[in-house]
């Protein structure tokens, strides 16, 4: 029998395809075969390929907006879509009212 | 002989199926072996480089990737100057972070061309390499992929963790440029961050290359 205390031995995987989902675990930490890939030997690593991904575009859960996206104009809504322009005009805003208040601490015009 | 026993015609004759609800299984959220976080850069020079840097989502499943994904623009659309960072929650997209300090990219640099033909097209598929762990026990090593846009030409890198790490990062790129169906050349380089950060674009050592 050899021991080699030198080289490290990476944690064996394994690939497991599922035939059903409900073979999946319930929690989302686990997955089949084991519990936790980076602990536990003989766990498993959730991999998808590139087809299931693409096929899951089209899901109403992947149609539906994520909640509470920061407005980002341009990015997360249209750069001329009216929130995008409130925002400008808000950080616009902003800015003069610092700008004034740099300025003009003790003036106030109404 | 009891009158409820079922005759045998009842027995072949088949059962009708219970319908199954049409679209139970497209309301299915298939879990991610990590949680990632998308954030998104734009160079403001009135503001500080991390001010510049808002987080805009979390997600750890195939739908809600795809929900944030449909739901943001694309990069070709994004202005100069302004990036995507996709990395796994945690890891901060910046060199100065622990998990990256040590660790360096497979930078892809495009042409003024390719924003219009490519770019779009490459950082989806880089996207779906991340959150599918298309690199085996190699995406490991993964902490994230960047897209830059910029007027002399757009760049997509993957960062892993550790740029001693021979092994993983030939992994990672070869696989990348396989799935990117890119021509063996140009050839495709690593860079560390230390690198990077110390040197002036053109200088850069190239660590690896595929």
């Amino acid at each position: 029998m050899t021991t080699n205390t030198n080289k490290s031995c990476p944690i064996p995987t394994k690939i497991l395809t599922l035939k059903d989902w409900s073979q999946l675990p319930d929690c989302y930490s686990q997955t089949p075969g084991g519990t936790l890939f980076s602990t536990t030997p003989g766990g498993t690593r959730i991999i998808y390929d590139r087809k299931f991904l693409l096929e899951c575009r089209n899901s109403p859960i992947a149609k539906t907006p994520p909640c509470c996206l920061p407005q980002i104009p341009g990015v997360t809504v249209p750069a001329t879509h009216p929130i995008g322009k409130l925002q400008d005009l808000k950080e616009e805003m902003e800015d003069e009212e610092k700008d004034l208040a740099d300025d003009n601490q003790f003036e106030m015009d109404i | 002989m009891a009158t409820s026993e079922p005759k045998p015609s009842d027995v072949e004759e088949p059962q009708p199926e219970i319908p199954e609800p049409p679209s139970s299984e497209s309301y299915i959220k298939h879990p991610l072996q990590n949680r990632w976080a998308l954030w998104y850069f734009k160079n403001d020079k009135s503001k500080s480089w991390t001010e510049n840097l808002r987080l805009i989502s979390k997600f750890d499943t195939v739908e809600d990737f795809w929900a944030l994904y449909n739901h943001i623009q694309q990069p070709s659309k994004l202005g100069f100057g302004c990036d995507y960072c996709l990395f796994k929650d945690g890891i901060k997209p910046m060199w100065e972070d622990d998990r990256n300090k040590l660790g360096g990219r497979w930078l892809m640099t495009l042409n003024k061309q390719q924003r219009h033909n490519d770019l779009d097209r490459y950082w989806m598929e880089t996207l779906l390499c991340l959150v599918g762990e298309s690199f085996d026990e190699s995406s490991e090593d993964v902490c994230g992929a960047v897209v830059n846009v910029r007027p002399k030409g757009d760049k997509i890198g993957i960062w892993t963790s550790n740029c001693q790490n021979r092994d993983a990062i030939m992994t990672i790129g070869t696989g990348y440029k396989e799935r990117l169906s890119l021509p063996s050349k140009p050839t495709m380089s690593y860079q560390s961050h230390d690198d990077t950060s110390s040197k002036s674009g053109s200088t850069t050592k190239n660590m690896y290359s595929v």
